[in-house]
């Protein structure tokens, strides 16, 4: 009796150094558990694979500090990707505090390909009025942001005279935390000027964005850390990059949390079960 | 091991150590990092406003080009602040009208044909999806599913035969529903602590590669 109700309640703080241990193990000892892609991952990949590289792609910071060990590697394999390509790109975000994040992922990519500002890729940073932005980027880009992120004028840059409206970008990927994110981007972007959208959500908000590929509405959808470690699997698959997989290094041990997770659940979950059967 | 001597590296570890300290229990040194966390980000919110939106959309248009305007908008933001005084904290009703206002117009028909039209349309079973029999099954699962939980949350008769059976088997996909929404909450959160040991062992004592 008393080692049934121990297992409905275990302390906190023996979870918490169980999961710590089994989550660090891993790092020293990585087991290289094979990475599998799934289809929303590689619905994504293909949309970008598929571009020639005339117009560029428009990739939109949401979120912030708090969501980059999930969303920061997606957007470097997808920078490191278009690079690859030669594909211009495109930086904005919806998020303020994600500003920084979204210019030293650039500029660190950027250098790694050796690619020009203004001419392979431009930083626009953050304005706010989020409806405002997405539905201005329908009517003109340089009316809407008249300067980048560092001031120069847009009509200076030679990649902004390529762009006019949203017609003149083939895809888009919302890398998103939340609101606001790929759920506005779809609502004014894709449903009035159908634009064509691909995001990388966290694992809280995957199962929200579901429904948006059914529907067609999201081209691909990158879910999580586990997403991220897919889309860098293909990447250096495809020979885009050799660059260190930093999402795909946690993945062993993303692994053996879940495991440890379960066997919880179990556990707690029959020494509920038995205890409630002897009352 | 290859310690980093970056200072940054070296405070922004600290402070990650401050806020796991919580685990155990709540205490200054969390206090302390959950401060400057608050501190940082309401005074980066300010720098980026300031450089991003006010200094080159308001300022400059205003006082450099003589875009005179630009003084409604600024009127209107400006009268967010009457809130601060008691005889004149009525005035926050005309920005915020035209907030709503706007707002409304816009997101309403938007979020409609986005969230419902277009999820409706969805989730028929149309020709195209006889070309490949995943889709097909995953559909008519997917249909049945959206039908099933509806009919449980229509409260306007009585659920009973049929009807009740599909409630209950509304009830098991709303089940599989927060399931899966509680499984994916479990990999986002291990996920964040596996962000910050990666950067405490590889980027901060240089434990891992």
């Amino acid at each position: 009796m008393k080692f049934l109700e121990l297992l409905t309640k275990i302390p906190r703080r023996i979870i918490f150094l169980i999961l710590a241990i089994f989550v660090i193990f891993p790092l020293f000892k990585p087991l290289n558990l094979t990475t599998k892609v799934s289809i929303r991952t590689y619905d994504l990949f293909k949309a970008i694979d598929n571009l020639n590289g005339e117009k560029p792609v428009l990739i939109s910071i949401d979120f912030d500090p708090q969501s980059m060990p999930e969303l920061y590697p997606m957007y470097l394999s997808i920078l490191r990707h278009c690079f690859a390509k030669n594909i211009p790109v495109i930086v904005l975000g919806l998020w303020i505090t994600g500003v920084g994040i979204g210019e030293e992922g650039l500029k660190l990519i950027a250098k790694e390909y050796n690619k020009e500002y203004g001419k392979d890729y431009i930083f626009l940073g953050w304005k706010p009025g989020i409806t405002a932005v997405i539905l201005g980027l329908g009517r003109s880009l340089k009316e809407t942001f008249p300067t980048d992120y560092y001031k120069n004028p847009l009509e200076n840059l030679p990649l902004a005279q390529k762009v006019e409206t949203y017609k003149d970008i083939p895809f888009m990927v919302s890398i998103s935390a939340g609101s606001p994110g790929y759920g506005d981007w779809i609502a004014y972007a894709q449903t009035r000027y159908g634009v064509k959208i691909g995001a990388g959500v966290t694992a809280v908000s995957a199962a929200d964005a579901y429904p948006y590929l059914q529907s067609g509405q999201l081209t691909g959808l990158l879910s999580g850390l586990k997403g991220a470690s897919e889309y860098e699997y293909l990447v250096e698959k495809y020979g885009y990059s050799k660059a260190f997989k930093s999402a795909t290094q946690l993945m062993d041990s993303q692994s053996f949390a879940h495991l440890i997770i379960m066997i919880l659940v179990i556990i707690g979950n029959i020494g509920y079960f038995l205890l409630r059967r002897k009352r | 091991m290859n310690i980093s001597l970056d200072i940054w590296t070296w405070i922004s570890a600290l402070l990650t150590l401050f806020i796991f300290s919580f685990l155990y229990g709540d205490n200054p040194f969390y206090k302390f990092a959950e401060h400057i966390f608050v501190g940082v980000s309401v005074g980066y919110t300010i720098a980026i406003t300031w450089h991003n939106f006010l200094y080159p959309d308001l300022i400059i248009p205003l006082f450099k080009q003589g875009n005179l305007i630009n003084l409604i908008p600024a009127f209107l933001g400006i009268l967010y602040f009457s809130v601060f005084f008691k005889n004149l904290s009525w005035m926050i009703r005309i920005p915020i009208g035209f907030v709503l206002g706007y707002g409304s117009g816009v997101a309403i028909p938007a979020i409609f044909q986005a969230n419902i039209i277009r999820q409706i349309q969805g989730s028929l079973l149309t020709p195209k999806l006889l070309e490949r029999t995943d889709l097909l099954i995953a559909s008519i699962i997917s249909l049945f599913g959206i039908v099933c939980t509806i009919i449980y949350f229509f409260f306007s008769r009585e659920q009973k035969g049929v009807s009740k059976i599909m409630a209950k088997c509304g009830i098991i996909f709303l089940m599989i529903g927060f399931g899966a929404s509680f499984g994916f909450t479990v990999m986002a959160r291990v996920s964040l602590l596996l962000g910050r040991l990666q950067f405490l062992l590889r980027d901060w004592l240089g434990l891992i590669r």
